[in-house]
């Protein structure tokens, strides 16, 4: 809420409806429309001013090919069929990864958020890992699991255990006293106390975690194709640098953004479902 | 209370004042249509049931929010005529107590000397001298509302807005703070409008009581607490308050109970 500008007229101060409450209908319907050709102007002005580079050759289309280049380039290798399954072996990891790696960081944050002792035990060691470039652990899956998709599958598990479980730990340690009071006087089981208190107490915090993680995951995956994997998105975009393809880099960079992007949306349509009393588009900033 | 028109010399002046919230088809009307019209120096308690629009009103006057329809003047040269005291989270746990009393001095860009004098003025009216250096999240609840005082009244505001100021303390220590801004207000003649759900409180403290309908807001009632200036908390056990106090909850029981 902003402050009202005073308007003033002699000695006399007088608080009287702006346009917004005269024409609220108006004013809003203004206002969407002004911020939805924002979000659609800004990019598509500066995809215009990358095509006009590179056409006027301002930029080295070579280097970086014009957006209609990458897009007629693009849409031939999906009509060919080259495209997929270059996704499609992205995707698969991911979602493996991250349904791993958010099962076990749910698990593991509920324990150590409800039980101190277990928090005691294992905080140190995980304040320690988290810090390590998920990357930098990736000889070590390849020397646990080869070469395959064990090391990938595991290396976006472990980047998203670490952010579902820092956030459902703190998440359950925030539930105020008074609600675990409440059930407790009612002499509520473990489980009782987790299906009707904790889980969904919990859930709204722990969804923006499993929000960002979404991110990171997709993020991380294509770092390790490129340096582990024979196809994928990531190894496609290396690849095809070393081959002076770069119009099909930017094709593989243009679909990693787009599943970047589907992966974490349909996380938060998700825990909108899941959560219905909890206030709208939370951790949009945080992510 | 003969003058036939009091908005002529009135410090303020509302006018078929409105105010609905939400767009249609799913509008709220909250507030009005309301006229008032404050004296210069005036005490006047708002009452009403919960969600009436006290509040609202409050924000128009302080210029948080416009009116939807009608308009509300205020007479004086100054932009910025008000302060305000909120029911919670007024003060910074960030800033010390004195700090604190500064901060719409701060705000002003009043050199730094005078401005501290100042503060250090109101924090000895408050009886908080002695915490001037500590942060506020150290003090009780009685002394954070003392600080929120001090803080409204360091400005000399012209135009005092009170929103429930004394509504998260116990029943003794609200007592005690309405004893303290009785004294403060009497001897500073600061126009005000105050919020309360206390009866008990806005006949102790008001010039006017005025009771408020439920949602949306208009006032259905006005009293002048027949207790002349300058009075005192002891005015609590005067016959005259008691019925005076079961008069107005007649009035409010109807419109606080949900029908």
């Amino acid at each position: 809420m902003t402050t009202v500008a005073p308007e003033k007229s002699g000695a006399v101060l007088i608080r009287r409806p702006g346009p917004q409450e005269l024409h609220p209908a108006r004013t809003h319907r203004r206002r969407r429309a002004l911020e939805l050709s924002l979000a659609v102007a800004v990019p598509l002005l500066l995809i215009l001013l990358w095509q006009l580079a590179a056409t006027q050759a301002w930029i080295d289309d070579r280097v970086y090919p014009a957006p209609s280049t990458i897009l007629a380039d693009g849409w031939d290798r999906a009509a060919a069929g080259d495209l997929w399954p270059d996704v499609w072996a992205t995707l698969k990891r991911v979602l493996a990864g991250y349904a791993i790696g958010t099962a076990a960081g749910y698990a593991l944050g509920l324990l150590m958020g409800s039980l101190s002792l277990v928090r005691a035990a294992l905080e140190p060691l995980l304040d320690a890992l988290y810090v390590v470039p998920k990357l930098a652990l990736l000889p070590i899956f390849l020397n646990m699991f080869g070469l395959g998709e064990g090391p990938q599958v595991a290396l976006v598990a472990a980047t998203v255990f670490f952010f579902v479980w820092i956030s459902t730990m703190s998440a359950v340690m925030s539930i105020p006293s008074g609600h675990r009071d409440a059930g407790r006087v009612f002499g509520a089981s473990p489980w009782q106390m987790f299906r009707h208190v904790l889980l969904p107490a919990s859930l709204p915090s722990v969804l923006v975690g499993a929000r960002i993680a979404a991110g990171v995951a997709v993020l991380v995956i294509v770092a390790s194709e490129q340096i582990a994997a024979t196809n994928g998105l990531g190894h496609l975009i290396f690849d095809s640098r070393a081959l002076f393809q770069n119009d099909v880099m930017f094709v593989g960079i243009v679909c990693v953004a787009v599943l970047g992007v589907v992966f974490s949306e349909l996380v938060r349509i998700l825990g909108r479902l899941l959560t219905p009393w909890a206030p709208r588009d939370r951790g949009r900033g945080q992510s | 209370m003969g003058d036939p028109h009091p908005e002529i010399h009135a410090k303020l002046h509302a006018t078929d004042l409105t105010r609905t919230f939400g767009r249609p088809p799913r509008v709220v009307d909250a507030l009005g249509p309301l006229d008032l019209t404050v004296a210069p120096g005036e005490f006047v308690c708002l009452v009403g049931p919960s969600g009436c629009g006290k509040s609202t009103l409050l924000r128009i006057a302080a210029g948080l929010l416009r009116p939807s329809t009608g308009t509300l003047e205020i007479r004086t040269v100054s932009a910025r005529p008000a302060a305000m005291i909120f029911q919670d989270y007024g003060i910074y746990d960030w800033k010390t107590v004195r700090a604190n009393v500064r901060f719409g001095l701060d705000i002003q860009r009043v050199p730094r000397r005078e401005a501290n004098a100042r503060a250090d003025e109101w924090l000895a009216r408050m009886g908080l001298a002695d915490f001037a250096h500590a942060y506020p999240a150290t003090l009780s609840g009685g002394m954070r509302q003392r600080v929120a005082i001090a803080r409204a009244l360091a400005v000399e505001p012209e135009l005092l807005l009170m929103d429930e100021p004394f509504a998260a303390l116990d029943a003794q220590l609200r007592m005690i703070l309405q004893d303290e801004l009785l004294e403060i207000t009497q001897a500073l003649r600061t126009t005000t409008l105050f919020i309360t759900h206390s009866l008990e409180e806005a006949i102790v403290l008001g010039d006017r009581v005025l009771v408020m309908s439920a949602r949306p807001g208009r006032i259905i009632a006005e009293h002048h607490p027949p207790f002349p200036r300058p009075r005192t908390g002891d005015i609590r056990s005067d016959p005259e308050f008691t019925s005076l106090k079961r008069e107005l909850w007649e009035l409010l029981r109807k419109e606080a109970a949900p029908a």
